[in-house]
């Protein structure tokens, strides 16, 4: 009769929490903090969990990998398995009520939710600001090889430059192997958000600057100082991605490149939730009146996604000919998120 | 007529199962130790449902040296025993700290506390094999264990929990407070028997079971 009377009273002493807030304060809280910043007096897991107020950590993620690392716990986003699922105890709903909180931590307004962090196509530039290093291989049917070498760095909330180093293999008698034109790069987010049907877009303007420094006779360079303002914008459509960019290049030296116009638009899906999922799409990609498509297919290569890859084949639609097809890819580096989890 | 069969059947069932009976033997026995347990472990996180302090159960042996938690199984001889293994998080302990359960097959985890317990399950490399969250009691979830090994169970928000599960399909036992464990209807034949145990060693031993009666081995584990 004391140990019902005892069991009651504790019961009543602790009555489970009902509210996301008081959730948070009973479960959560016990690694990630009260304040979300994952710093606890006495931690009780050896991984230091994510910093929730850190703006940039807690917004460049889209909901969904949210969602799954609540769900299916850390293994399910590449990230600790001393993060429990929960995905037997809570809703889908309360899930989704946890994310929205946690997105609370962070106090500063105008950071672009990653839910418009997109997957990168390879030809058509994505709109969210990225911390990447990128390596772009290119094989053209007449044996031109060339490998750029892409660093990309957020400035702020909304900006990004970026620095593009291509090296060229151009056939000819000899061969010539060097430099291509080096490529400097500014965007900044205009618009970012969310519709009323709830799918998320972006948009985002920027300038490219082209160097002259290629060898130009051996066609390893365009022989001018290069302009290229730009427009790259991205929404959904049901599970598909839609990103386009619209840029025009203006050449200072008129003799060796003319002014041009180009349009890119990019559809695709993920097959799985996963970090580590295949992405199948396909590209239209226009420089004035030469067409051509590019499908695609893209793949997580680590348990977080930090490492991913891509290969595809730009495929003329006019003037088959002459152009020919061109084998493109990626190797994507996002070197600010954790490649692999610790235990 | 009709009568005579079941009669005849009856008798038929009878002799096998005096047959069966006398066919099979069982391993029976005790395990000790000289070890000593652990002093109690001083609990600083949810006092109101851990309480203040907790038994070390590294080490669970009474005065005269029994030695529970110990797992002796008879190599290369499979088991047919059904085995339902339950993890239940309560009062901050695993219970039992020591379950027996076949390759390829489910556990059930719950919890009995009104704080957030996890189970976290792992392989003897340090491999998660998974981690599931029990927020409030009365949770019942259900996981795969594939391969046959040791496996470790832990607790992410009270770090002293801990539990083991035994994955195999031999013909195994636990051992009890006493330190007495049996296991039954065990072939005549010549075998070796093992034993387990979370941090003491013990060495294996040949024992020669008969038909019909209980062999006794012990074991004494440092």
């Amino acid at each position: 009769m004391n140990a019902l009377l005892l069991a009651l009273a504790l019961g009543a002493q602790l009555q489970q929490p009902t509210t996301i807030p008081e959730m948070w304060g009973a479960w959560c809280a016990r690694c990630h903090a009260q304040d979300g910043t994952g710093k606890i007096k006495e931690p009780t897991v050896t991984v230091e969990p994510m910093d929730f107020t850190d703006c940039k950590l807690a917004t460049s993620e889209a909901d969904a990998d949210w969602e799954r690392a609540i769900a299916k716990g850390g293994p399910g986003v590449g990230l600790s398995p001393q993060m429990p699922g929960f995905e037997d105890s809570l809703t889908p709903e309360q899930i989704r009520g946890f994310v929205s909180y946690m997105h609370g931590f962070c106090k500063e307004k105008g950071w672009p939710r990653g839910n418009a962090n997109f997957p990168r196509p390879i030809i058509t530039e994505k709109a969210f600001p990225e911390d990447e290093f990128l390596i772009l291989p290119a094989i053209s049917h007449e044996k031109e090889v060339e490998f750029v070498g892409l660093y990309e760095q957020r400035l702020g909330k909304r900006s990004m430059f970026e620095i593009a180093v291509p090296l060229v293999s151009a056939p000819g008698s000899p061969r010539y192997n060097g430099l291509g034109d080096l490529e400097l790069s500014f965007k900044h987010t205009i618009v970012a958000g969310q519709s009323a049907s709830g799918a998320p877009h972006i948009v985002a303007a920027g300038v490219e600057a082209r160097m002259p420094n290629g060898n130009f006779e051996k066609g390893a360079g365009e022989g001018s100082l290069i302009f290229e303002p730009f427009i790259s914008a991205g929404t959904m459509l049901g599970n598909f991605y839609l990103q386009t960019q619209f840029k025009v290049e203006f050449p200072t030296n008129r003799e060796h490149a003319e002014r041009a116009v180009l349009y890119n638009a990019y559809i695709g899906r993920d097959t799985s939730l996963s970090p580590q999922t295949w992405t199948i799409g396909a590209e239209f990609n226009g420089e004035n009146h030469e067409y051509a498509i590019t499908p695609q297919v893209r793949k997580g290569l680590t348990g977080t996604g930090a490492l991913a890859a891509a290969v595809g084949a730009t495929i003329p639609i006019n003037e088959r000919q002459e152009r020919g097809v061109r084998w493109v890819g990626y190797l994507l580096w996002e070197y600010l998120e954790p490649w692999r989890a610790r235990r | 007529m009709g009568r005579v069969l079941a009669l005849g059947i009856l008798g038929t069932l009878a002799c096998a199962q005096v047959i069966a009976g006398q066919a099979t033997g069982s391993i029976t026995g005790v395990v000790t130790t000289t070890a000593k347990g652990a002093p109690p472990i001083r609990v600083t996180i949810d006092q109101n449902v851990c309480g203040t302090e907790l038994p070390d159960e590294a080490i669970v042996v009474d005065a005269q040296g029994h030695l529970a938690n110990s797992v002796i199984s008879v190599v290369g001889l499979t088991s047919s025993v059904p085995r339902d293994p339950v993890i239940t998080n309560e009062r901050c302990r695993f219970g039992p700290r020591v379950q027996l359960m076949r390759p390829k097959s489910s556990v059930r985890t719950t919890s009995r506390d009104p704080i957030l317990h996890t189970t976290q399950a792992q392989e003897a490399s340090g491999r998660s094999i998974f981690n599931v969250a029990l927020p409030m009691p009365g949770l019942n979830i259900a996981r795969p264990i594939g391969a046959a090994g040791v496996v470790r169970l832990s607790c992410n928000t009270h770090p002293w929990m801990r539990g083991w599960m035994i994955v195999t399909d031999e013909a195994a036992a636990v051992s009890g407070a006493d330190g007495r464990f049996t296991i039954d209807t065990v072939p005549p034949g010549t075998y070796e028997a093992r034993v387990w145990h979370e941090s003491l060693k013990g060495a294996p031993q040949k024992i020669t079971v008969v038909a019909g009666k209980p062999t006794e081995i012990n074991f004494s584990l440092k």
